[in-house]
């Protein structure tokens, strides 16, 4: 007989590892990504290379030489930090800045506080937003690219549907077609371009349960009731929930970035009160902020506030 | 919306391979070593001496203390010894050493078939014969069931719960024990609440198991008709959740109410009894026949279907006896597990002999168990989401690993039922459960330390 092994109970594992659910989280991602790509071309491309090969390269270099640590790049996690980031991006942001942005994202968000798991902020996020206040020009001059596919969008450039009402009003939403949005942004971060695609990832999430919905509608849910009742009060200043659910961002972040594990509460009461607060600063700041967008800063925001969130939100236990 | 308890809990494959298995009776070995720690609480004294001839059923230990129990010889033949000798764990035990002989059982046990369906309306006849027989628990923690059967002053049972959940994955001796000896169960179950002063009783079953159901409804049907003292007794279907058979869990369940912290299931009315020790109350008080055999599964995703077994066996006899009976201990076996994979024990030692709540011979193939190398918490909150007691396992590790004990009392460490549901869930392979009990066995004892100083 073969010598035995022993250990402590229990005996057996679920098949879930860390790089399964981040697996799954890249496929979530792919409805998005294969719609951006149809549509901005090679340049989107370009700019998913770089950011996905950037941030899985940084990790690699900062865990072999820096932390000297085992390596950690197989648990997907840059991967989905350089999809985000790319998704945050126009696609015709420049493959310097990009990678300037993985640079934040991974070296600075994430591995100065000690890798996967450790991180305050999202990374992608928090590379999105150095980009953002860095280089204004690039990331809000939303030049069309060339895609593989045409569409009526192809002459399109300029300032982005948020951009368009900050500068011109609410009367500039009424030329825009929603239903047309649902499918295909008006121009934006690549990732912005289509609600379907990002539900249709979203739902995968569920189904295969690997997020909870709580955080997500509950952003959603905050997003839609504050933009009803200002839109309710006057129409004249304030933008529509419809416009609101469908641009800058509001889907991206609330089902793919304020849901990342490590930066979100642990308990579901403190997902809700996560995404309430993210949902309520978003619409601060686009009603009454500078920013035509307020997405990355409100999920930024709200990040710091998880340890006092999971400090006094805990579920329920058993006979207490 | 199927019952089940409230909070936590997993749904891991149930692997029921040997279900289909008839119970068969293990031949006798030639020597059988008996244990003194059968149960929960002090180990029995030996009352016998190398030499001794013993006959089957014959009491050759005492109870040492309030919460202890009587053993049984299993066999007749001669006491050769009376000493040490290592449990499935490798630690010392006192075990009686007996060479077997041609059975031959001791007088006053009745070791026919025939079914006694009247109940003994006399309670301290009843709980005099469940002591004498050594009857203790056989859901796994192998407590006193006469103790059990005895609410503290001032406290009353409301409902005695029958666990036939079974939700450890594997094991199916409950299973085949409903199956097959469904009558004598319920009679158990009836002679128990009559002890209880005729509370409502509940048999529960996971809904994993239809026939089980259907055997156990018709023969309690049948009961109900032709005999008196079954009214109020019912068969309850569970949906299917780990750790359904915890005793907290399946109160919860079944009567929608929750254990306080450190408290008894008693102090919400409740009594639970595993099916194979209602079985075993029925053979005591209806047969006067003591505790001395119980149903083990023998399975293993690695061993083919000819070599599943469900084995009646009789407390004393070797693991190595038993694997060799039933064909060998497979080649691709890494880890031999006794209990269920979630809590039962890894056995580091084959000639541990089995004792009254030995439930099974597992094998685990090494790719099936070996633990995996941890990885950095992702902070996904799959542990807390799978806790059934609703605890954070993520926050215990973290303080116990830090020597925190007052926050580590303060977030209920105490209160783990040390089911594995977070080691299980754990998509780092963190060794949650690991840490959480060497550190729970820590607060305990400081929480005793300051109940014993604060009566002082």
């Amino acid at each position: 007989m073969n010598t035995l092994l022993v250990s402590p109970s229990p005996h057996l594992h679920t098949k879930t590892s860390t790089a399964s659910l981040m697996r799954d989280v890249v496929i979530a991602l792919l409805p998005a990504v294969l719609v951006s790509v149809l549509f901005y071309g090679w340049s989107e491309l370009l700019v998913l290379g770089v950011s996905v090969a950037s941030c899985v390269l940084l990790e690699y270099l900062i865990t072999k030489f820096l932390l000297k640590a085992p390596c950690t790049v197989g648990d997907w996690s840059a991967v989905i930090t350089g999809i985000l980031l790319a998704l945050n991006l126009p696609a015709s942001t420049p493959w310097w800045v990009v990678f300037v942005g993985a640079v934040v994202a991974i070296g600075v968000a994430k591995m100065t506080f000690g890798g996967l798991g450790q991180n305050l902020f999202n990374p992608a996020i928090a590379g999105r937003v150095f980009l953002l206040i860095s280089f204004p020009t690039y990331m809000t001059d939303w030049t069309r690219t060339k895609g593989f596919i045409s569409s009526s969008l192809d002459a399109f450039s300029g300032a982005t549907p948020l951009g368009l009402v900050k500068e011109g009003g609410v009367a500039a939403t009424e030329s825009m077609d929603y239903l047309n949005m649902l499918f295909l942004n008006i121009g934006g971060s690549a990732g912005e371009l289509s609600a379907i695609a990002l539900t249709l990832g979203f739902i995968y999430l569920l189904v295969r349960r690997v997020i909870k919905p709580w955080i997500t509608l509950s952003i959603l849910g905050t997003v839609a009731v504050f933009s009803a009742i200002c839109w309710g009060i006057n129409p004249e200043q304030f933008t529509d929930p419809v416009f609101n659910l469908l641009t800058g961002g509001v889907l991206l972040g609330s089902m793919f970035m304020a849901t990342d594990y490590v930066t979100s509460p642990m308990s579901n009461l403190g997902g809700v009160i996560f995404g309430v607060g993210i949902g309520l600063l978003t619409m601060l700041i686009r009603y009454f902020g500078a920013y035509p967008e307020g997405m990355s800063f409100a999920i930024l925001i709200m990040n710091s506030t998880v340890p006092l969130i999971n400090k006094f939100c805990h579920g329920k236990k058993y006979g207490r | 919306m199927k019952t089940t308890f409230s909070i936590g809990g997993i749904h891991p494959n149930d692997s029921k391979i040997s279900k289909d298995c008839k119970i068969e009776v293990l031949p006798l070995p030639e020597v059988v070593y008996v244990s003194m720690a059968q149960h929960l609480g002090a180990p029995a004294t030996p009352v016998v001496k190398p030499g001794d001839t013993v006959k089957t059923g014959q009491v050759i230990a005492e109870p040492a203390g309030f919460i202890s129990a009587f053993v049984h010889s299993p066999v007749t033949g001669t006491v050769k010894s009376v000493g040490p000798r290592k449990d499935l764990a490798g630690n010392n035990v006192t075990h009686v050493e007996i060479s077997v002989e041609p059975d031959q059982w001791a007088e006053g046990i009745d070791t026919s078939d025939t079914l006694v369906v009247e109940i003994p309306q006399d309670n301290k006849f009843i709980l005099d014969r469940i002591k004498a027989c050594g009857v203790v628990g056989l859901g796994g923690a192998t407590f006193p069931t006469h103790v059990k059967l005895c609410p503290p002053p001032g406290k009353k049972a409301d409902c005695l719960i029958l666990n036939g959940a079974e939700c450890e994955p594997y094991l199916t001796s409950d299973y085949r024990i409903m199956l097959e000896r469904s009558k004598e169960i319920i009679v158990g179950a009836a002679i128990m609440k009559q002890v209880l002063g005729g509370c409502r009783t509940v048999i529960g079953i996971e809904e994993n198991k239809p026939e089980a159901i259907k055997v156990m409804s018709e023969s309690l049907a049948e009961l109900q008709k032709t005999a008196k003292g079954f009214d109020g007794i019912q068969v309850m279907s569970l949906k299917k959740k780990y750790p359904q058979g915890g005793e907290k869990q399946l109160i919860d369940a079944v009567m929608k109410r929750q254990v306080k912290s450190m408290g008894l299931p008693i102090d919400v009315g409740a009594v639970v009894q595993n099916v194979a020790t209602s079985l075993a109350v029925y053979e005591a008080v209806q047969k006067n026949k003591p505790l001395i055999t119980n149903v083990m599964t023998i399975t293993g995703d690695c061993l083919p279907m000819e070599r599943q077994h469900n084995y009646l066996f009789r407390i004393g006899m070797p693991l190595s006896y038993i694997a060799q009976v039933a064909g060998g201990v497979p080649e691709s076996a890494a880890k031999i597990v006794s209990g269920g994979p979630m809590m039962g024990k890894a056995i580091s030692n084959m000639d541990a002999c089995t004792v009254k709540g030995s439930s099974s011979l597992l094998y685990f193939t090494d790719e099936q168990t070996r633990r995996k190398e941890a990885s950095a918490c992702i902070r996904c909150g799959k542990c807390a989401d799978a806790c059934p007691m609703g605890l954070e396992p993520f926050l215990l590790n973290k303080y116990a690993r830090n020597g925190m004990m007052e926050e580590l009392e303060e977030n209920a460490i105490q209160d783990c039922i040390e089911c594995g549901c977070c080691l299980y869930s754990c998509p780092a392979n963190i060794p949650l459960l690991d840490v959480i009990r060497i550190a729970k066995g820590d607060v305990i004892r400081i929480i005793r330390g300051r109940a014993a100083a604060a009566k002082k």
